[in-house]
C-alpha cells in the first residue's frame, strides 16, 4: 500500500535547491521579508518560449528600455557592466520631471546562459541587486521565470513612489509581466494614446491609481520563440 | 470621430473624440458599420461595475470594415469586413492555447487591478471598466482593435451586417451557457431571463438535444420571442406563480436537468428575497443580487448542472452552497470564449439554422442612444435589442 502511493509516474525529480528561492529540498520557501530599509520582491511567471530565448532577451541589457518601466536608456560599459538611466515620467508630460534622473552602474555578477543571471549596482544613486532565474515548468509548459529584485529605500524609491504613482515592488511585477507579453505576442498591450471622452477630476485622480499614468514600456515586434 | 461615453450612473453621452490611431504591431482599427447595447452594459450604466470613468467610451458588440492595420496583421487587409468578439486575447499565452480565450494572460494593461480583486486577471474587453483594461469600446464611428491577428472574424458572404453582428458576444454567449450547461439528448432545461443571450441559450439547447426548454421571465416581449423559438414559458411576476413549483411540474417532479441563469447580478425578485438583496447591494453588504442564482442552485435536479452567463462581479449573499452540495450538481461559468465559437456559429447562420436578427427590436442613431440606455433599463417600448448604425 505505502508503495503504492510512492509511485507517481508523472512527477519530476525533487529539485534539491531553486533558483530565487522558490523550493529547497522539496519545501516551498515564503520571499525574503523587508528590513532594516531594504524592500524584497520576488515574482514569477510562466512564459511560452524556450529558457534559452527568454535569457537572450534578459541578457541583452541595452533592450531593457523596451520592456521596464522608466528605464530611459541603457549602456553596456564592459562585458559585465552597465550604465543605467531611470527617468519617472508620466503618460501627460515627459519632460515635467527631468530633473528626478536617476542614473547608476549595474555589474552582472552571475552569469549562466539559458538559466540564471545575477546584478547588483556598483555606484550612483540606486542601490539594488536582483536574480532572475530560467527553468522549465512542471511537464514542460513553457518556462517558469523567477524574479528577485532586493532595493535600499532611497532616491530611487521614493521618486517612484511620490511622483509615479508605482511603487517599487509593483514596478518589478509590471516589468516582468511586460517581459512575458513582448516574449509571447511581440507587443505590450496598451491604452495610452487611445480616444476618449471629456474626462471629470475623479477620472483624473484615479488614472494615477490605475497606474496608467506610468508610462506602458514601448515593446517592439521581437518575440522570443 | 462620434462615440458614447459613459460619464456616471445613468449618465451616458455623445462627445466628438479624436480617432483612434495604430498602436501596437497586432492592431487594426475598424470602421463601425453596426454595434450594438448589451445587456450587460445595463450593469455599467447602472454603476455597478466598479473602475468605470468619466469620458470612457463604451460598447463590446460592433462589427465593421477594416480601415487600417498594424504591420503585424497579415490576416486582414482594408476593406475587408469584420465582426470583432469582445473579449482581446493574444492567442500565445498558456491560456489561449488552452483555448479559454477570455482567460489571456496578455491583453489587460490594468492586470494587477483585477488581480487584487479576483487573484488573477482575465483578458482585456472592449468599453467594459478599467479594471477589464480600460480599453476604449465599439460604440463609436472607429475602433482600435488589438491583436486584430487572433480575434475579428471575417464575413466573406454577403449576409447583412444585422445577421452575423450578434457573433461578437450575445450569440456565442448563449451558446456556451447552452455549451456550459452539460446538455445531453433529450434533457429538459430552464433558462432565467429571456432576453438576447437567453434567447439564444435557448435556440442553442434545442440545437445541443434539449427535449424542452422552460423560459423564465416577466416581460410579455420576451416570452412571446421564446415561445416563437419553441420554449414553454413561466411568468414569475404573475401572482401564484412558484418557479421552483413551476419546474417541478414540467419535470414529474424531478427538476430541469440543467438550469441557465442569464440573469445575473441585477436580478429581480418578487419575494421577499428581492427586497432583502436590494436593502443589502444600497448598503453595499452585498455587490451583487444573487435570487436567479439561488433560485437556480435550488431548482435543478440530482447531479444535475448550473450554468452561469449572467455576469457577476464581486460579493453573494445566502447563496445555498448546502442544496449544491447535497444534491451533487455541477456550476460552469464565465465569460465567453468567444474565439472557439464564432466560426461555428457563423456557418450555422449560413446553413440558415438560425437568423439571430430576431431579436432586434429597435434600429437607433448614436445620437438616440443616450435616451434608449433609458428605455433598455427600464424595459419600456417592448424593448429586446436595440443596434445602433453610428454613421446614420
Amino acid at each position: 500500500m505505502s508503495k503504492a502511493l510512492n509511485e507517481k509516474p508523472n512527477a519530476e525529480p525533487l529539485p534539491a535547491a531553486a533558483s530565487a528561492g522558490v523550493i529547497l529540498n522539496g519545501r516551498y520557501l515564503p520571499p525574503p521579508e523587508d528590513k532594516d530599509g531594504m524592500i524584497w520582491v520576488r515574482t514569477s511567471a510562466l512564459i511560452h518560449a524556450s529558457a534559452e530565448d527568454l535569457y537572450n532577451m534578459w541578457r541583452d541589457v541595452e533592450g531593457a528600455p523596451l520592456w521596464q518601466e522608466q528605464i530611459e536608456r541603457v549602456t553596456r560599459t564592459g562585458e559585465t557592466t552597465s550604465h543605467w538611466v531611470m527617468r519617472p515620467a508620466n503618460d501627460d508630460d515627459k519632460d515635467k520631471h527631468r530633473d528626478n534622473t536617476i542614473e547608476w552602474d549595474c555589474e552582472i555578477l552571475k552569469d549562466e546562459p539559458g538559466r540564471r543571471i545575477a546584478w547588483k549596482s556598483i555606484g550612483g544613486e540606486s542601490e539594488n541587486a536582483g536574480e532572475v532565474v530560467f527553468e522549465p515548468a512542471p511537464g514542460g509548459r513553457g518556462t517558469m521565470v523567477t524574479v528577485l529584485q532586493e532595493f535600499r529605500m532611497g532616491k530611487l524609491a521614493s521618486a517612484w513612489e511620490t511622483i509615479v504613482g508605482r511603487n517599487p515592488k509593483q514596478a518589478v511585477v509590471e516589468n516582468l509581466r511586460h517581459f512575458k507579453a513582448l516574449a509571447e505576442t511581440g507587443e505590450i498591450p496598451r491604452t495610452q494614446g487611445q480616444p476618449h471622452g471629456p474626462r471629470g477630476v475623479i477620472a483624473g485622480m484615479k488614472k494615477s491609481i490605475y497606474g496608467e499614468e506610468t508610462v506602458t514600456p514601448p515593446g517592439l515586434n521581437r518575440k522570443a520563440s | 470621430m462620434k462615440a458614447l461615453c459613459w460619464m456616471g450612473s445613468s449618465k451616458v453621452e455623445v462627445h466628438n473624440v479624436s480617432d483612434p490611431t495604430i498602436l501596437n504591431p497586432h492592431d487594426a482599427i475598424i470602421k463601425v458599420t453596426r454595434t450594438a447595447i448589451c445587456g450587460s452594459d445595463l450593469h455599467l450604466y447602472d454603476g455597478f461595475i466598479p473602475t468605470m470613468e468619466e469620458g470612457d467610451i463604451l460598447g463590446h458588440e460592433f462589427m465593421g470594415i477594416v480601415e487600417e492595420t498594424g504591420k503585424s496583421v497579415p490576416n486582414l487587409k482594408r476593406g475587408d469586413r469584420v465582426v470583432v468578439p469582445f473579449t482581446i486575447a493574444c492567442g500565445n499565452c498558456e491560456f489561449c492555447k488552452k483555448k479559454i480565450w477570455s482567460a489571456c494572460d496578455n491583453t489587460n494593461p490594468n492586470a494587477h487591478l483585477m488581480e487584487a480583486a479576483y487573484g488573477y486577471s482575465g483578458s482585456g474587453l472592449f468599453g467594459y471598466s478599467h479594471m477589464m483594461g480600460g480599453y476604449a469600446g465599439g460604440q463609436a464611428q472607429y475602433v482600435r482593435v488589438p491583436f486584430a491577428n487572433v480575434g475579428p472574424l471575417k464575413i466573406e458572404s454577403d449576409l447583412p451586417d444585422e445577421k452575423v453582428l450578434f457573433l461578437s458576444d450575445i450569440f456565442p454567449t448563449g451558446y456556451m451557457a447552452a455549451e456550459n450547461a452539460q446538455i445531453q439528448k433529450n434533457d429538459t432545461v430552464a433558462v432565467w431571463g429571456c432576453g438576447p443571450v437567453g434567447q439564444f441559450a435557448i435556440a442553442s439547447a434545442f440545437m445541443l438535444g434539449a427535449a424542452r426548454v422552460i423560459a423564465i421571465d416577466r416581460l410579455p416581449e420576451r416570452l412571446e420571442l421564446a415561445r416563437s423559438i419553441g420554449a414553454i414559458t413561466v411568468d414569475y411576476s404573475e401572482e401564484d406563480v412558484s418557479v421552483l413549483t413551476a419546474l417541478k411540474d414540467l419535470t414529474g417532479g424531478i427538476g430541469p436537468d440543467c438550469c441557465i441563469d442569464a440573469v445575473g447580478l441585477e436580478a429581480h425578485s418578487a419575494q421577499l428575497q428581492g427586497i432583502y438583496d436590494k436593502v443589502k447591494t444600497a448598503l453595499m453588504l452585498e455587490t451583487d443580487r444573487s435570487s436567479v442564482l439561488r433560485q437556480a442552485i435550488q431548482s435543478v435536479r440530482k447531479g444535475g448542472t448550473v450554468s452561469i452567463p449572467g455576469v457577476y462581479g464581486g460579493l453573494l449573499d445566502k447563496v445555498p452552497f448546502g442544496a449544491a452540495f447535497g444534491k451533487g450538481i455541477t456550476m460552469k461559468m464565465g465569460q465567453t470564449n468567444m474565439h472557439n465559437y464564432m466560426e461555428p456559429l457563423l456557418e450555422r447562420i449560413e446553413r440558415g439554422q438560425i437568423d439571430p436578427s430576431y431579436i432586434i427590436s429597435h434600429r437607433i442613431t448614436l445620437e438616440q442612444a443616450p435616451d434608449m440606455y433609458k428605455v433598455w433599463r427600464d424595459k419600456k417600448e417592448r424593448v429586446t435589442k436595440i443596434v445602433i448604425d453610428p454613421w446614420e
